[in-house]
């Protein structure tokens, strides 16, 4: 029982720094129709750089997590830029296209930061809360506190905004938002800087759990991923459910499984996106046949 | 370069080639030649993605793991149960290709950027249980893979190891090239471009996506077993993410609809990787930009260079000209069987998506020879009857019988064999298929299982190649579109796109042709001509039925009218008793402002897309 | 496109491969640069580094590079070896194997005598038959089982093997500190199931058993479940085997679990990497068993720790003094042998007695060359020697 309830909440905390990241690829998914394979990289971006800010600078923690969003959302401005080209065209291209972002960022961090990574201290030490005999580290709920805060806000921004709801219409029909008068560029300019924004948030929140390093972003990625999937692609909600969803499944599986967690996590993955392939929310998006 | 030369070319320049690559290890250093052996192997590898992904489209990120399977296969057989190297590189590839079949199942379901990840959990599942197992050396790999015996070639040595994989590798190349060039490389790349309008003439998706990915699995098996042969150690980490990615930038920069641009791109990339390997980083950061900017300028890779180039020239001397031919009648058929049976039946059909009714109890009769108009407002579920008649969608009620046999629930591919055919409101062609590859793809009746003969009697399928092209060279006479045979549809005005369309749904002659509003966008002219086209249609003996909007043109075509409004029937009879039929005068009345334009409104929308 | 053309095309293909084939059965080509060293007596010697320099292991090839270049270095200061300067040229293996096979067949058509790295055991493997026919020695940081199975008479290790940290870890946790009740937890990597086997061996040895064996994956985050049945059956202490940054997590996880057992290791549970991951205070108490505790162990480390402090502005460690000890020997053994190649060369190392930082080398037939590691406790955030 003590260990069931301790993967519970190892569980839902990992399931927290998924959703986080999940957020991040629906957002954009949402508002532009393109998966952004660099996220995970963006994400990496921002944990370097708000570790920089709070271990070089001695910023305060919050500070530093603002300053590493806008630079990365400078960062989304650029790729968005660069691929706007194909936008509402060719799908699958600007896929592989921001494959190819992700792998030039990862290597632009070891070039700024070297290769070794760095650890970074947790900003809330305080000890851990106990309960029913499992403990439950403080800084988790603090990931989890923003996770959640982070998909409110989110929500209202994209139900209750115009610029929200004019960024949706965006990602349905990309012909009719921009001869309806939306100004497709830069909506999708201010989603994807967003997206990055989001990206860093998490990166900042994570670096402490983690250990930063260039190539952190690969496992991360693709689990946060996998959540944004399991949830619905694009579905706010189904971002956050989807991220518990993986973050149980890997605890779990690591639990029963031991070294084989990984196989069973992806085994599982794999025949739930066959059951429900528009994830437990559905997919929001209009189809693309 | 004119026909004949060109004709001549293409077997020289593969001899030259060949020639080449034979010679080139009498002047390489052992370095170089082991460089060139394992970008080989990476070579092998990329035309099984480039078939998978750039023909196929089907995002697969699993590759890297399929090279896993056939490597690890290979070292286990002969290192744990002491199989000799070759009985072991036969089921290394056996089973590869059964793990391609068995990653590929998700394509069944997902596709897409779906499709990506989970085949890229796949593999990394696969990476998980090679570095757990202690059959497969506990993630320390597995060391002391015997050399492949050949007779007295001692292929321990590089050089001729080169040899060995240069005959896998031309072989494969060459297979690669046939299946691209003949029916089940068309009916591929239709379906990556447009998998609706492939199913409607006759592909079944399902069987041709496993197919692609048991293409992905073989390659990768082969290109497997000669890596075990040449490195003779396997081990976790040649099959990571990062090298997935790798071979991911070699098939796009390359061009990933070419095979030639795979393999291209494979040799480049490794030897170039090899070349900065003192400068890594600074290679990782030039391959992902290179990429990024390949797939926002150059998005057919390096293969595309030489064709855009061509287009460029033809550009600066003017082009052709651009006007269709005649059409050439079909030959009345011998009897006439006009007013004779019903050809199509539905009864009581209803269609209902989450709660939105858009057929409520449809019925209708359509006898052979007939021409069958379908009119009625915007939104009054025209094309929905379409899709349920041609099992796009399946009725959520009621029976459709099509010469008599019930057909709900029956795919399209299998409608067509039946002898459907249809045309799509919004022209549904193949983005990156010729004209004269469009009625290839649709003359091609065969099952699409028949693929087995591609490897088990090749020159059967290359015979059948001849008749087919025979058929093509007639029905582009016909339909008065020689031309422009061997021109992108999409590049071409669209009163001829409507007309190759029109052509690709009668090239297999079928009982019965559905038209979705065949004269949008076309002009007074064309429209005289589609009316003359259609009228021989029927003459030759196919049924057709046709939504159409014009009504002077559905006035003078057809025979009986009938008319849907809010999912429903409301008239049904001759042209003239339906126009003067009050309720459908109403019915138009009350939406004729907002119809007209929408109309004439879609071909300009479509227009925009060609300069892309 | 048309049919004939392909059918035809089939036929010249396959008719130019069988004359191909015969015109290939007379003379078969062959290597004839012939660059192997050892004939010009005034051209530098060259030296490679083979070791990721991007990629995952990144960090353990820098440091590993660091250390070779001090070392050689300072031999070319004073003056090379014969008269003859030293090259050390430095290859990135991204961690991949193929990769490093690719170096090996460079480093054999490029003359270099002998090769340094890798740190990943694999790519060592997969390098070893090119560069055991090319005859150079090689100086590797892996110490994976197979590496010393393969009785390759030219590889030689810069280190311990698991076996000797784990004997050495065993004999101080239960002989001497009498802890018996050990859990274990290691990854299922090429490192951490070397770990396994051999303190798993120690234990079994003494008629113990650990009171649970948890095994993690190399990228796994959370630890919850394999922490909490460490908590329940509540060892005195826990035995870790994986690589720094995991190890570091595992610990910072087990701490907030409310797990006060120290962890025993073996090297890598020295380093400033673990430290800091883990947090100094959640690593306090932490057994290592490691050949270099330190920098001020002797007074040789501390005048390698200057060096090293001089030329890169950063502080020493271990896998710096692994490469720098594995460097020195091979240029001592180059000394001895007037600058030897090949088969002569290896004899030369073998036959080379040397006082280094991590302890006294003699390499025996596996290539193994030093057999004691020291006990050190985590300290403050530093590694002391046990008292």
């Amino acid at each position: 029982m003590q260990v069931f309830l301790q993967t519970l909440v190892g569980g839902l905390s990992l399931g927290a720094v998924y959703a986080l990241v999940a957020l991040g690829f629906a957002l954009v998914y949402r508002t532009m129709g393109l998966v952004n394979f660099a996220h995970a990289d963006v994400l990496m971006i921002g944990a370097y750089v708000a570790s920089t800010f709070t271990m070089s600078e001695h910023l305060p923690f919050a500070v530093a997590v603002v300053a590493a969003m806008v630079i990365t959302g400078l960062i989304g401005l650029v790729i968005e830029r660069m691929l706007r080209p194909l936008e509402g065209k060719d799908f699958d291209l600007m896929l592989i296209g921001t494959i190819g972002f992700g792998i030039v960022l990862e290597a632009l961090a070891t070039l700024i930061w070297g290769a070794t990574g760095r650890a970074v201290p947790s900003p809330v030490d305080t000890p851990p809360l106990h309960l029913l005999g499992a403990s439950i580290p403080t800084y988790d709920l603090v990931v989890v506190g923003v996770a959640i805060v982070a998909m409110i806000a989110l929500t209202l921004f994209l139900e209750r905004t115009r610029r929200g709801i004019a960024m949706q219409a965006v990602a349905m029909d990309y012909d009719a938002a921009s001869a309806a008068g939306i100004n497709v560029g830069r909506s999708n300019a201010i989603a994807f800087s967003i997206g990055a924004g989001l990206a860093a948030l998490a990166g900042a929140l994570v670096g402490p759990l983690l250990y930063v390093s260039p190539s952190m972003g690969g496992s991360i990625g693709i689990d946060g991923f996998a959540a944004a999937i399991l949830g619905g692609f694009g579905s706010i909600p189904g971002a956050v459910i989807g991220g518990v969803v993986i973050g149980l499944l890997s605890s779990f599986s690591a639990g029963h499984f031991h070294g084989y967690s990984d196989l069973v996590t992806f085994l599982v993955f794999a025949v739930l996106v066959m059951i429900r392939p528009t994830g437990l929310f559905g997919e929001r998006t209009v189809s693309r046949a | 370069m004119s026909l004949l030369n060109h004709r001549l070319a293409r077997p020289g320049a593969y001899t030259v080639l060949l020639v080449i690559a034979w010679f080139v290890p009498y002047s390489v250093g052992s370095y170089e030649m082991h460089i060139l052996d394992t970008a080989l192997v990476y070579a092998v590898l990329a035309v099984g993605q480039g078939l998978v992904m750039g023909i196929a489209g089907q995002i697969n990120l699993a590759q890297v793991a399929f090279l896993g399977v056939g490597a690890y296969t290979t070292a286990i057989l002969t290192t744990h149960n002491h199989l000799g190297f070759w009985a072991a590189a036969v089921l290394a590839v056996l089973a590869s290709a059964l793990i391609g079949l068995i990653v590929g199942l998700p394509a069944l379901r997902v596709q897409s950027h779906y499709l990506g990840i989970v085949t890229l959990g796949l593999s990394l599942a696969f990476l998980n249980w090679v570095t757990n197992a202690s059959i497969a050396g506990s993630g320390s790999g597995i060391p002391g893979i015997p050399v492949p015996p050949l007779g007295s070639v001692d292929l321990s040595s590089d050089y001729l190891y080169y040899y060995l994989e240069l005959v896998v590798f031309t072989l494969g190349l060459a297979f690669g090239l046939f299946v691209v060039r003949t029916r089940l490389g068309r009916r591929l790349r239709a379906m990556r471009d447009d998998s609706l309008a492939a199913g409607s003439l006759g592909a079944s998706i399902p069987v041709l996506r496993m197919t692609s990915f048991l293409l992905a699995g073989v390659y990768g098996g082969v290109a497997g077993v000669l890596y075990a042969g040449l490195i003779r150690f396997v081990a976790p980490e040649t099959f990571s993410t990062s090298n997935m990615f790798l071979l991911l930038a070699m098939v796009v920069i390359g061009g990933r609809q070419s095979l030639w641009g795979c393999v291209v791109g494979a040799l480049v990339l490794s030897i170039v990787q090899n070349e900065l390997t003192d400068l890594s980083t600074y290679s990782q950061l030039g391959y992902g930009s290179v990429v990024v900017l390949m797939v926002v300028f150059l998005p057919t890779g390096l293969a595309g260079v030489p064709s855009q180039l061509l287009r460029l020239r033809r550009h600066s001397t003017g082009g052709t000209s651009l006007t269709l031919g005649q059409f050439q009648p079909y030959d009345a058929a011998a009897t006439t069987s006009a007013g004779e049976g019903v050809l199509l039946d539905l009864d009581g059909v209803t269609m209902r998506f989450k709660g939105l009714t858009a057929l409520d109890q449809v019925s209708l009769t359509v006898h052979e020879g007939e021409i069958r108009g379908i009119v009625g407002p915007n939104g009054s579920g025209k094309t929905t009857l379409f899709n349920v008649i041609s099992g796009l969608y399946h009725a959520s009620g009621g029976t459709v019988r099509f010469g008599g046999t019930r057909i709900v629930g029956m795919r399209p591919n299998r409608l067509a064999h039946l002898g459907m055919a249809r045309t799509f409101q919004n022209l549904r062609l193949f983005r990156n298929l010729t004209v004269r590859e469009h009625l290839l793809t649709a003359l091609d009746r065969t099952p699409t299982r028949w693929a087995w003969r591609y490897v088990l009697w090749p020159f059967g399928v290359q015979h059948g190649e001849k008749f087919l092209r025979a058929e093509a060279e007639q029905l582009l006479d016909r339909f008065g579109l020689a031309p422009f045979a061997d021109a992108i549809p999409y590049s071409l005005p669209y009163g001829i796109q409507r007309r190759v369309e029109l052509a690709r749904a009668m090239s297999a002659h079928p009982r019965l042709l559905l038209l979705d509003e065949p004269a949008a966008g076309l002009n007074g002219a064309e429209k005289a001509q589609l009316a003359e086209i259609v009228g021989s249609i029927r003459d030759s003996g196919t049924t057709v039925v046709i939504i159409e909007h014009d009504m002077s043109l559905v006035m003078s075509l057809c025979g009986r009218v009938t008319v849907l409004a809010a999912g429903q029937v409301i008239a049904d009879g001759l042209p003239t008793e339906v126009a003067a039929n009050p309720q459908v005068i109403e019915a138009y009345l009350g939406r004729a402002a907002q119809n007209t334009p929408t109309v004439e409104d879609e071909p300009a929308a479509l227009g925009s897309e060609e300069h892309a | 496109m048309h049919t004939t053309r392909s059918s035809r095309t089939t036929l010249a293909v396959s008719s130019v491969v069988l004359c191909l084939a015969a015109a290939a059965a007379c003379s078969a080509p062959s290597d004839k640069s012939n660059s192997s060293s050892g004939g010009d007596s005034s051209a530098p010697i060259k030296i490679a580094v083979v070791d990721a320099q991007s990629g995952e292991n990144s960090a353990l090839g820098a440091w590993e590079y660091k250390g070779a270049k001090l070392a050689v270095d300072q031999w070319n200061a004073k003056g090379g070896i014969d008269g003859r300067k030293i090259q050390l040229h430095l290859f990135d293996d991204k961690g991949d194997p193929t990769t490093g096979t690719n170096i090996a067949s460079k480093l054999a058509s490029q003359g270099y005598a002998a090769m340094i790295g890798t740190a990943e055991s694999g790519v060592t493997v997969a390098m070893e038959p090119t560069l055991q026919s090319a005859q150079i020695p090689n100086i590797t940081s892996g110490q994976s089982p197979q590496i010393i199975a393969s009785k390759d008479p030219f590889v030689f290790l810069n280190g311990p093997t698991s076996t000797t940290y784990d004997a050495t870890l065993a004999k101080y946790v239960i002989d001497t500190k009498g802890l018996k009740k050990v859990a274990m937890i290691t990854n299922n990597g090429s490192y951490g199931k070397g770990e396994h086997d051999a303190f798993l061996a120690e234990l079994k040895k003494r008629g113990l058993s650990p009171t649970t064996d948890q095994v993690v994956t190399t990228n796994q985050i959370d630890f919850s479940a394999a922490l909490t049945t460490i908590k329940k059956t509540n060892p005195q202490v826990v035995f870790i085997g994986s690589e720094e940054v995991e190890a570091g997590l595992i610990v910072k996880q087990a701490r907030s679990l409310g797990i006060t057992a120290p962890f025993a290791g073996a090297a890598p549970q020295g380093t400033p990497v673990y430290i800091s991951t883990a947090g100094a205070a959640h690593a306090e108490g932490t057994i290592v068993s490691s050949p270099y505790l330190n920098n001020e162990a002797t007074a040789q480390s501390k005048s390698f720790a200057a060096a090293y402090q001089a030329a890169y502005k950063q502080t020493a460690e271990l896998h710096g003094a692994k490469a720098y000890d594995g460097t020195s020997i091979v240029l001592t053994a180059l000394k001895n042998s007037h600058v030897a190649t090949g088969k002569k060369l290896a004899d030369a190392i073998r036959a080379t007695n040397y006082q280094g930082l991590l302890g006294n080398f003699s390499f025996d037939a596996t290539g193994v060359g030093i057999f004691a590691t020291k006990i050190g406790i985590v300290k403050s955030g530093q590694l002391a020697a046990a008292s």
